[in-house]
């Protein structure tokens, strides 16, 4: 474990942050614009893929860039934690990128130039958070970032998109004061903010004002990491364009959130002192609220990209859990789940995003028998889909296993029981998608969201017509008419969805005129004619690295880096 | 003469993989023929490859063996390849899609490769892919089995979970997944964990619902693949972690022999009978296995072999029926055995196999189980399991009566078809052969065992015999008032209501409780937004509300002067005093 001295760190902000003028210089040459865009983001990758190696290698850059005042110094460092970020950040910036250009240009959306120089500034931002060597660089970017990703959730320009952006704002920067707050108390008791793996010594000499610092900076990154209550900016920012919910908040912003509570517990207060200070577990127990009752919520949203939306919130929390366990085997899940979900998660929001641009439809209980128009798109959604689930052969699988093995081996199996419940779950909301889009038509299919019908299901036409009268499932002996029920559980559902809830707002855009066209959906074949190249490449690259993930997690690089990371704390032999 | 050792680098799940590969690009015809191959090259590949371990790997970063042959493996191997060959000929001959197929071959593919798991990450790995091609399977054919599929899946999550729980459990009690290092799974939690989760898969009473919810919904041909593995690769799950019995798994395969029994005997629909017949069957390989004797292991996987020849010919057989009188439940045929003789000789074959009839393949391997259940003093089991055999006797004289024999046939319905003919003589004559000539499947049998199964003893001959009499006396007996009993309902009429309305009240708790709050927030942050904005109106307010100073009294000045300045200043500073001094 060498420090080397070296620029390289800061490399990746520097070229993201160079590329914002380029575009808006570019501003008439689109295709040159998106050429800066990619040029900047393959290059980006480089310069991290190159840090990788030497990360691997044992050797740690680091580059000190001065002192502001007495005790603010502003420091990059390439750990292995750092690389994890940076290289999964950089890499999916790639093929957002080809993503946005297929998506915007499809829709024919306004400010795209403001759009591309916001997501380059954004993932400057999002690479200075990953590289930052002290919580105070730390908070800066992670500040900068949320001014940066602004301007592209209130894309829309409406004023649902504005409410959406205060909203996102007042959540976001409220965290923030916490978080400096948080960050000055570590100052105050240590002399330095500066990262330490396994933690910064002296950091639990008052265990007063040591929790109180860890509170603070867990809630004030917390919201961003979504940890329930702090969520609720994630659902309404829905109302971004999909390349923007897809990498900002399934993976740079939130997973933002989560590389900081990372951050500040394996390499500020580091898991020794926190499991002495008694901290793991009442996060863990927020965490795994977090994990079920996003979850819960989930089943109810027919939007598709809310329903995306509490997933994420969930599945962060497995992140967040992995660390509260504080226990190798379990931060080892943990942290392979942070690039686990992003692969899954920005599969299952380019497949939403794709869904809107070529159908314009938004909604769940419309989509049934789009398997036929848009096969390749939902058999990712399908993988993905099961990824999230904790399938085999994705990478939800192998991070689900490590997590339980640590829930156990620290001896607390509650955590693991909620962990596979989760699994459940997300099957239970999951997977209705998937069976209408292939083996339910338009004509005949389930009412969904199905915990909103009845019991058994509400057979629904396409039209709108009600179900025909006798046409209920095929009753076998011993099953049950469900008739008499149907009509009570009707009445059940419409007044528990009367009242205007904002947990559960149906649409997203105002101009909704979603569904199947009149004689059902087109036939596309399996060829990609479904739609663009530049939208289906992307996803099925998604798709791939999840699978890859799951089948070859040491090969595909990110397992050997959360080991490294994990093997580099003290006192852990793996 | 055995396989060279590249053999071993070759698990036989792969050609059937490859085969659904070429099954999902193909069309009908090329997809069943490639798949009939693959399953057929299966049969001599498992029985010639060499014993051991083959295949060991890092797998997810752990210790794994993913080729794993010994006698429980190569067992399972030849009889899944050979029900797959004729399941798939069956299904080319019956009508099966593309689609169909290609499921199915996926399905048999992690089958193979979970039995032929050499630790518990692999076959855990391959079990939750079995659900979820098994789930596809359901999916495929539309209508009401997709629901029915949905249910499946969640149901067989949570089973996978449980056993996923059990497997990680033991791997930190023992510190690897191979099943070399240990003899089954740690005892504790991690073996009730483990056997709650295998007992989803075989149906334990109270786990079982979803075989007659699911099983008769797809595709005839796709019943044929799902009675077979999912429930068959849970027998072997449960050999491998309790390789010495335990007498509540004991219990309780009596209990689903029992359980299974009673409610086939009160079905009309065809296939929920033979797949509650599945959940009794596979009662006794479950007592065989929790007896855990030599004799009563070699029992059990028997009569896995042997219920999977005849179970997947039943399915076949009332598959054609089916397909031929597009009628699912007895209530509605009758007569057929003058226009399907080949179908009706068939089924009588399978019929007397699944009871136990004497010359036929069950009568052995049952034998085997109720012999070492005596052995041992276990008398209740093994009344009981005589007792479900008598049961299994009535509900397929009952099946028999009422599709082939009572009444008239309504219209012209053609015979089996030629291919149909092929795969339902080929496994009925396999039933026969074993019924007669147990010796090669008593050479395959894992253990010692077999050596002490002596089926054909006057004994038990007349044992035999006598169960099919009675069996005979009381069908006579209570033949017309079963038609008057309604089919009852079973465990699911309560589980699945409580589990959707229960959800149904989590979810709306949820959200409305988070809505509340919300709407308190909102307006706690709105009302602060007001009061900052209109600091005399809310003073007004205020003081109209508590005096009862009319707002017509004139403006009220939030000015201080100078003295009253000086005072509040004070006040806070003695105030502040006072707090740091505490």
């Amino acid at each position: 474990m060498s420090e080397v001295p070296s620029l390289l760190p800061v490399v990746p902000v520097l070229i993201a942050a160079l590329a914002v003028p380029a575009i808006l210089a570019l501003r008439r040459r689109p295709n040159l614009r998106e050429g800066a865009t990619m040029a900047a983001a393959l290059l980006m990758f480089g310069v991290v893929a190159v840090m990788v190696r030497g990360v691997l290698g044992g050797d740690t850059y680091t580059a000190n860039l001065g002192t502001l005042a007495t005790g603010i110094e502003v420091t990059f460092r390439a750990d292995a934690l750092a690389v994890l970020f940076g290289l999964l950040a950089s890499g999916l910036w790639i093929i957002t990128s080809l993503y946005s250009v297929g998506y915007m240009r499809g829709l024919g959306e306004h400010a795209q130039t403001r759009y591309f120089a916001s997501f380059a500034a954004s993932l400057s931002a999002t690479m200075g958070v990953a590289f930052a060597g002290n919580l105070l660089t730390l908070f800066v970017c992670y500040e900068l970032l949320t001014v940066a990703t602004y301007p592209l959730v209130t894309h829309d320009e409406t004023d649902e998109a504005r409410a959406a952006g205060r909203k996102y704002l007042a959540y976001t920067f409220a965290g923030g004061v916490l978080a400096l707050a948080g960050a000055v108390l570590v100052f105050w008791l240590t002399g330095t903010t500066d990262f330490a793996a396994g933690g910064i010594a002296g950091l639990a000499s008052d265990p007063v004002a040591a929790r109180v610092a860890f509170v603070l900076l867990i809630v004030g990154f917390g919201v961003k990491a979504a940890l329930m209550p702090l969520h609720s900016w994630l659902p309404d920012a829905m109302v971004a364009p999909t390349p923007v919910s897809g990498l900002l908040h399934a993976v740079a912003v939130v997973k933002s959130g989560v590389f900081a509570i990372a951050r500040v517990v394996l390499d500020v207060f580091g898991p020794d002192v926190l499991s002495d200070l008694g901290l793991g577990l009442p996060l863990a127990v927020v965490a795994m609220a977090t994990v079920l009752l996003a979850s819960i919520i989930a089943l109810r949203q027919d939007n598709l990209k809310r329903r995306l939306a509490y997933s994420t919130i969930s599945q962060l929390s497995y992140i967040v859990l992995g660390l509260a366990l504080l226990h190798p085997t379990a931060l080892i899940g943990g942290l392979l789940h942070v690039p686990a979900h992003a692969f899954m998660k920005l599969t299952l929001f380019f497949c939403a995003g794709a869904i809107h641009v070529e159908t314009h439809t938004d909604d769940i209980s419309e989509m049934a028998g789009i398997g036929k128009r848009m096969p390749l798109t939902m058999a990712a959604f399908a993988v993905a889909a099961a990824g999230m689930a904790g399938m085999p052969l994705l990478a939800g699988f192998v991070s689900k296993w490590y997590l339980v093995i640590g829930a156990i081996d620290a001896g607390q199996a509650v955590f693991a029981a909620g962990l596979l419940l989760s699994g459940v779950l997300n099957v239970a909301y999951f997977w209705p998608v998937v069976y209408q889009a292939f083996f339910e038509s338009e004509d005949d299919h389930d009412a969904k969201p199905l915990i909103e019908n009845a019991l058994g299901g509400t057979r629904d036409r396409a039209d709108g017509e009600s179900p025909a009268s006798g046409e209920t499932d095929v009753v076998p002996d011993g099953g049950q008419e469900s008739d008499a029920d149907d009509a009570d559980a009707r009445d059940d559902a419409d007044i528990a969805g009367d009242e205007p809830d904002p947990a559960h707002v149906d649409h997203v855009a105002d101009d909704h005129h979603g569904g199947p066209p009149t004689g059902g959906w087109a036939v596309s074949g399996w060829r990609g004619g479904e739609s663009t190249w530049f939208m289906l490449g992307p996803i099925l690259a998604a798709a791939t690295g999840a699978v890859a993930l799951g089948l070859v997690p040491r090969a595909f690089v990110f397992l050997r880096i959360v080991t490294e990371i994990v093997g580099g704390l003290p006192g852990v032999t793996l | 003469m055995a396989l060279p050792d590249v053999a071993t680098a070759v698990p036989p799940a792969t050609f059937v993989l490859i085969a659904a590969v070429v099954a999902a690009v193909g069309n009908r015809r090329v997809g069943h023929l490639t798949g009939l191959v693959a399953a057929l090259l299966v049969i001599p590949w498992v029985l010639l490859v060499p014993e051991g371990a083959h295949l060991p790997v890092t797998f997810l970063g752990f210790d794994a063996v993913l080729f794993n042959v010994d006698a429980f493996s190569r067992l399972m191997g030849f009889v899944f390849g050979l029900i797959g060959a004729a399941a798939i000929l069956y299904g080319l001959y019956s009508g099966a899609r593309d689609r169909t197929v290609t499921f199915a071959l996926a399905y048999v593919g992690t089958s193979l490769g979970a039995v032929f798991a050499g630790d518990w990450l692999t076959l855990v790995f391959f079990w939750e892919l079995m659900a979820l091609t098994s789930t596809l399977l359901v999916w495929e054919d539309g209508g009401p089995a997709v629901r029915a599929g949905f249910r499946y899946a969640i149901l067989h999550g949570i089973g996978g979970s449980l056993l996923m729980a059990a497997v990680l459990w033991h791997y930190v009690a023992v510190g690897s997944f191979l099943f070399a290092e240990s003899a089954g799974i740690a005892a504790g939690v991690p073996a009730l964990l483990a056997a709650l989760g295998i007992g989803v898969n075989v149906g334990f009473v109270g786990f079982h619902a979803w075989l007659p919810d699911t099983y008769p919904r797809p595709h005839v041909a796709a019943s044929v693949f799902l009675c077979v593995y999912t429930t068959k690769t849970g027998v072997y799950a449960m050999a491998r972690a309790f390789p010495d019995g335990h007498l509540w798994i004991a219990y309780m395969g009596t209990a689903m022999a029992v359980w299974g029994v009673f409610f086939a005997l009160l079905q009309d629909d065809m296939r929920r009978l033979l797949s509650y017949h599945i959940q009794s069957q596979v009662g006794y390989m479950v007592a065989g296995v929790g007896i855990g004797t030599a004799l009563a292991t070699a029992g059990g996987m028997a009569h896995v072999f042997n219920h999977i020849l005849y179970k997947g010919l039943l399915f076949m057989v009332v598959g054609v029926v089916i397909y031929r009188t597009g009628k699912e439940r007895l209530s509605e045929l009758g007569g057929l055995w003058r226009v399907m003789p080949v179908t009706a000789a068939v089924f009588a074959v399978a019929a007397l196999s699944i009871s136990g009839f004497p010359g036929f393949n069950g009568f052995v391997s049952k034998g085997m189980v109720t012999a070492a259940a005596h052995k041992e003093h276990y008398d209740a089991i093994y009344y009981l399991l005589l007792a479900a055999g008598v049961g299994t006797f009535l509900s397929f004289m009952k099946l028999g009566y009422y599709a082939f024999l009572n009444g008239e046939v309504s219209h012209q319905v053609s015979d089996a078809n030629r291919g149909q003919v092929v795969a339902l003589v080929a496994i009925a004559a396999l039933c026969v052969l074993y019924g007669l000539y147990p010796d090669p499947l008593f050479a395959m049998l894992p253990g010692e065992g077999a050596s002490e199964a002596h089926p054909f003893t006057t004994g038990h001959i007349l044992e035999g015999l006598a169960l099919a009499a009675i069996a005979l006396v009381v069908f006579v007996v209570i033949k017309k008032p079963l038609k008057k009993i309604p089919a009852l309902p079973d465990v699911d009429a309560i589980y699945n209501p409580v589990t959707f309305y229960g959800t149904r009240g989590a979810v709306v708790g949820t959200t409305e409780t988070y809505a509340a709050v919300d709407r308190v927030a909102v307006r706690f942050a709105s009302t602060s937004a007001w009061i900052a904005n209109h600091p005399r109106e809310a003073v007004q307010n205020l003081l109209v509300g508590v005096g009862g100073r009319s707002p017509a009294d004139g403006r009220v000045s939030l000015r201080a002067g100078i003295g009253t300045s000086v005072a509040l200043v004070v006040a806070l500073g003695t105030l502040v005093v006072l707090v740091l001094s505490v």
